[in-house]
């Protein structure tokens, strides 16, 4: 199964499990990243966290953010460590376009 | 390489609102917060019958919210004589890791943003949940005597067509 394919069952697990559309899939790589639906923005300015059951906060970050700073411009990526475990909580702040607000949103996430 | 990903857990699935007028209003919850910036002591809704009071939801790091602030900081400098109390309702979207929680981010934001008005620390979401918020900005009218007449959310701009709509319930409410 190619990689895009895996991302688009991701999305639709979201979806069909809430009845909500998906903002974001991660994506397994390494590194890891944040892939967000077409239309959604990543706040940048609180950059998404994966809570590792350790309790371990990786924070993804991109070089790559919109001129006013409060997005991200290119995708968010963190490098998981090798040793920890593959599941956690993911969270972080999207601004779906044209809702002109910011939401939350925590995912239980494995990979 | 595997993936999986498995629940959007919080904050995502109600209905947008739509910010409508309630006729008559509902009593506003009390305010309980205990950490406040722009003011020598905490602030209650009881002391402030006889005034208007627009309440903002937002936090420092959310793009829809500071550029929202430019809307507020003119309300402020426009009715704040005439009776209109702005209040800041600064609620956290992470956890305390992300910085949010920290009184003196929160007061370099209030410098960087022009604001004058008072600020309550929501840290724990005492205020954001007695009055069922769910996004960033929201906004709450009050009138004077203490109920709620106006919701809704959402950035806008100085001059935008719900910056004047704002501006009318502002006025409307002042003149009653």
């Amino acid at each position: 199964m190619t990689q895009f394919a895996m991302l688009v069952l991701a999305m639709l697990a979201v979806a069909a499990c809430h009845g909500s559309p998906p903002f974001v899939a991660l994506e397994a790589g390494p590194p890891l990243r944040l892939v967000a639906a077409p239309g959604v923005r990543i706040n940048a300015r609180l950059k998404p966290a994966l809570e590792l059951d350790d309790g371990t906060v990786l924070r993804f970050d991109s070089p790559r953010v919109t001129p006013d700073s409060a997005y991200f411009a290119a995708t968010p990526t963190v490098a998981a460590p090798p040793s920890r475990s593959r599941h956690g909580t993911l969270r972080l702040s999207v601004c779906p376009a044209g809702e002109r607000l910011c939401r939350l949103v925590v995912m239980a996430v494995a990979w | 390489m595997g993936l999986l990903l498995a629940g959007v857990v919080a904050g995502t699935t109600a209905a947008l609102r739509s910010a409508v007028p309630s006729v008559g209003g509902t009593p506003a919850p009390e305010l309980t917060n205990t950490s406040w910036l722009n003011t020598h002591r905490p602030l209650r809704l009881s002391e402030l019958h006889g005034r208007v009071v627009l309440l903002n939801f937002w936090v420092f790091t959310c793009g829809n919210c500071t550029r929202t602030v430019p809307s507020l900081v003119a309300y402020d400098r426009l009715y704040r004589e005439r009776g209109l109390t702005i209040i800041g309702i600064h609620t956290p979207e992470f956890p305390p890791y992300a910085g949010e929680h920290d009184k003196g981010n929160l007061a370099r934001a209030l410098t960087r943003q022009g604001i004058a008005y008072p600020n309550a620390q929501d840290n724990d979401r005492r205020t954001w949940d007695a009055y069922g918020i769910r996004y960033w900005p929201s906004f709450i009218l009050i009138d004077k005597r203490g109920m709620i007449r106006y919701t809704g959310y959402g950035e806008f701009h100085l001059d935008d067509g719900d910056f004047r709509t704002w501006d009318q319930r502002i006025q409307q409410l002042l003149a009653e």
